[in-house]
């Protein structure tokens, strides 16, 4: 086998591979062992037909297709790692010359890794960002843990106050009418939420348990139904029942009953070791993104068009096994959001766009720093895996041995550390 | 004398057959009224060969029913000629 790579514009370039007779005879004995198993010759059992009678029949020509079918991917990789390029997608394949006894030359159009012309990557500025726990995070957090705690109490006497939930029966009438869907039953309305429109909540504070008010709104200009926008509405409203959250007291008592400290001091500190832990993360994901970033940008890739389209079938596999997660299928999708798939596509162009140039830029950097791993490396990757798991260590080097994943995995790491390499030679500025 | 593919009908190829070439021995439908003699001279003019010996066979037509109506498919001669172990293999192309 013979290969020879001639370059052309666009990352793109034409892979001429020539076979030899015999590796191409080889695959056609292969073809006609494949093939012979299906047809059907009066006074031979199937798959007993010998080769000559089947080339009478049917022409040695016959053979070709599904030989080369079997022998392309061999050669092609053949020729892929002898002529050392990198290519992205499928070839465009073009027999050039094919026949009994002849060398056949295949001609195959590649798309290959464009070729990154790396910008500035030590050194990089990024802007500072304040990732510090302030008194203010650790309360807030607090006061949502206490809402989470809360209970909601039944108010006997008294009246609607903001915050309250108030059970309504309710029934709207315009110019007289009632509409659709302006009656409900046990509403659980909870005031100052603004899930009404705008007026009603505040009429229903003051009132009392049992008590019936017509309750007088005007819809907004811009309400969603037509017929109704800018009318005047009557509510006939009658209240059921008061609930009242009864926020817990921030004390000792409430730390018991929320975490297993003993006093609220201890879960203050707890809050803020979590917090401090998350904005470490955060301070890191920070800086990591926007280096890579900005590396990727100072570079010149020239991305061939199906490199991105590859990463948005990419992503859309993966919308869509979100999608999945939550019960949604991509039609229902579409439906809903008014989007078709060309526009969902478009959308996700850009992002695509900017991952591709982003990893071509990282592999780049890592092939220029000669950044290596070590098996070592690899196996306390594998250990880490293992934990998170549950599985043991052996049994996830299997899995990626499996799936021919283990080189993908040593990429991985390489990128991860390209990328420490890089914050730790930026600079942060205000 | 009867002209030669009027004598040899058509080869008989099928698996048995095929094995049999290995032997030089190739088998063919004659025509029923033939004799030894005739394939011989037959086989040794269309295909160019000497021919070592030939057997035949009168194979009996298998009776087929219609309904009531009882058939037959009709009898027909096999005749197995072995060639000289010098000559050439024979080709056939009708298959």
């Amino acid at each position: 086998m013979k290969a020879n790579w001639e370059k052309l514009e666009n990352n793109t370039g034409i892979l001429t591979i020539e076979v030899e007779p015999e590796q191409v005879n080889e695959a056609i004995d292969q073809a006609f062992k494949k093939a012979v198993k299906k047809v059907n010759i009066p006074g031979f059992r199937k798959g007993k037909v010998p080769r000559k009678i089947f080339e009478a029949r049917f022409g040695v020509e016959s053979l070709y297709q599904d030989a080369f079918d079997l022998m392309f991917p061999v050669v092609y990789g053949q020729a892929v790692s002898e002529t050392g390029i990198n290519p992205v997608d499928r070839p465009e394949v073009d027999l050039e010359q094919i026949g009994k006894d002849q060398n056949w030359v295949i001609k195959a159009t590649v798309t290959v890794k464009p070729e990154v012309a790396l910008g500035d990557y030590k050194g990089i500025e990024i802007e500072s960002k304040d990732f510090a726990v302030t008194e203010e995070d650790i309360e807030n957090e607090l006061k949502t843990m206490q809402e989470r705690s809360a209970e909601l109490n039944v108010v006997e006497d008294g009246s609607v106050e903001n915050g309250d939930y108030a059970i309504i029966d309710f029934e709207g009438f315009v110019d007289g009418e009632a509409f659709e869907g302006g009656a409900g039953e046990n509403y659980n309305l909870e005031i100052g939420s603004n899930t009404f429109i705008p007026g009603f909540e505040e009429q229903v504070i003051g009132m009392k348990k049992d008590e019936e008010k017509d309750i007088v709104v005007t819809f907004p200009e811009n309400y969603h139904a037509e017929n109704l926008a800018g009318k005047e509405a009557t509510f006939k409203v009658k209240l059921n029942e008061i609930k009242r959250k009864n926020l817990p007291e921030l004390d000792d008592e409430f730390a018991k009953d929320v975490s297993e400290f003993e006093t609220l001091e201890e879960l203050k500190v707890d809050i803020k070791n979590k917090l401090e832990k998350k904005a470490e993360e955060d301070k890191e994901n920070y800086q990591r993104q926007a280096v890579i970033e900005k590396v990727a940008a100072n570079a010149t890739i020239d991305i061939p068009e199906i490199m991105i389209e590859h990463e948005v079938d990419h992503m859309m596999k993966d919308f869509e096994q979100r999608l999945l997660s939550q019960g949604i299928n991509l039609d229902l999708y579409y439906q809903f959001s008014g989007l078709d798939e060309e526009q969902l596509r478009g959308q996700m162009k850009e992002d695509a766009t900017g991952r591709v140039r982003n990893s071509l830029t990282l592999e780049a950097i890592s092939k220029a720093e000669n950044v290596e791993v070590t098996d070592e490396e690899v196996d306390e990757e594998i250990n880490n895996l293992a934990e998170m798991y549950r599985r043991s260590a052996d049994e996830i080097r299997q899995i990626f041995a499996a799936q021919d994943q283990l080189e993908g995995l040593k990429n991985d790491i390489r990128i991860r550390k390209t990328i420490d390499l890089l914050v730790e030679s930026s600079k942060a500025v205000a | 004398m009867k002209e030669a593919r009027d004598v040899i009908l058509r080869p008989i190829i099928t698996e048995r057959t095929t094995e049999m070439m290995a032997d030089n021995k190739y088998v063919f439908e004659v025509a029923p009224k033939s004799n030894k003699t005739e394939v011989k001279q037959a086989i040794e003019s269309i295909f160019d060969v000497t021919v070592e010996s030939v057997n035949t066979i009168n194979v009996k037509g298998k009776p087929k029913r219609m309904g009531r109506y009882v058939g037959k498919r009709k009898d027909w001669k096999k005749a197995i000629v072995k060639l000289s172990s010098d000559s050439k293999p024979l080709e056939f192309f009708e298959g």
